[in-house]
């Protein structure tokens, strides 16, 4: 059945009444969303939405630096780390040898107490004594 | 004949829908309701035309909505607007549900018969928008895609053809079958809604 066939059947709403219902359609202004999805779609928004401050340009990359040290804390250790080689640096520690030497003076200061400890006599017991001391405590 | 609707919107006063995105990719929060009051009412309606199913479409609308948030910070202004593609998302979105409803190709999907008229007239009912909503619901699911993307959104055939993934003429059969069968489904109700014979 064409179209001329249509709109001259009483089977059939004519096209015109067709095209006007599309027309009304089209024309009319969607129902306001149903509660529920308005708070999931915002809450979807919220959740996908960028940072409120984007930072752009010089001050991003001086804050992506800071960042690959660890954050302040990291260039605080940094810093830290930096003062104190330039404290040795003017100190002027000397020779290496000077080190060493000083080092050895402070371990024998040491020592007597060490050697002390040792001439109390030698930490030695027999086989046979051990072996009564075993016995001893698997008889408690 | 087709018309522009919500497939073409003109946006309404104020700041465009590029505007209010790129407001949105900045961080502003009532940019975001704002894009939300003008698009998703739409999008919501589509979506219930072409899957004539409320949960099934507000899921669709949530999953729109969601992708435009995504590409808020990349959305290049003065293209296509907001609005435009949110309404081609949806149409894709909903067709693939479609298609996994039925678990085949929606071109291969078996029309059924016409439905009794008893049930016609207990669902047509209402104002002349309920009374085509309704109809619509009774057409086959690809008249009912065809004719909603033709005479509803305002799509040319060949896109209707790209986004159904058949060829044009099959839209063409499609959209004149569904139409004679909405004017078939409506002739009853001819005098309610208001039309001489």
């Amino acid at each position: 059945m064409n179209q001329d066939a249509n709109n001259r059947s009483p089977d059939f709403l004519d096209d015109a009444a067709l095209d006007a219902l599309f027309a009304q359609a089209c024309d009319d202004a969607p129902a306001p969303l149903p509660d529920a999805l308005q708070a999931r779609l915002m809450g979807d928004a919220i959740a996908a939405q960028p940072r409120r401050v984007r930072q752009d340009g010089i001050a991003a990359r001086f804050a992506g630096w800071i960042a690959e040290f660890g954050g302040v804390p990291g260039l605080a250790g940094v810093a830290a780390a930096g003062l104190a080689g330039v404290w040795i640096g003017f100190s002027g520690p000397g020779l290496t040898g000077d080190l060493v030497t000083e080092f050895w003076q402070g371990a024998a200061t040491v020592s007597p107490t060490v050697s002390g400890w040792v001439e109390d006599g030698p930490l030695v017991v027999a086989g046979s004594d051990l072996l009564t001391l075993m016995n001893d405590e698997a008889e408690r | 004949m087709p018309r522009d609707s919500s497939y073409q919107m003109t946006e309404p006063e104020g700041q465009s829908d590029d505007a209010l995105l790129a407001r949105y990719a900045r961080g502003d929060a009532a940019a975001a309701r704002e894009l939300l009051d003008r698009l998703a009412p739409r999008v919501l309606r589509l979506a219930r035309r072409l899957l004539q199913d409320q949960a099934e479409a507000e899921d669709v609308t949530q999953d729109a909505m969601l992708r435009l948030w995504r590409i808020a910070p990349d959305w290049q202004a003065g293209g296509a607007k907001p609005s435009t593609w949110l309404h081609r998302v949806t149409v894709n979105l909903a067709t693939d549900r479609l298609r996994r409803r039925r678990g085949v190709a929606l071109d291969a999907i078996e029309e059924p018969g016409d439905p009794a008229p008893a049930v016609v007239e207990a669902m047509i009912d209402g104002d002349r928008r309920r009374a085509l909503d309704d109809a619509l619901a009774l057409l086959p699911d690809r008249q009912r895609v065809a004719v909603v993307l033709r005479h509803l959104e305002g799509m040319t055939n060949p896109e209707i053809a790209a986004t159904m993934g058949i060829g044009v003429e099959a839209v063409e059969s499609l959209t004149a079958r569904g139409k004679r069968r909405l004017a078939q489904l409506l002739v009853g109700r001819r005098d309610e809604l208001g039309f001489e014979r």
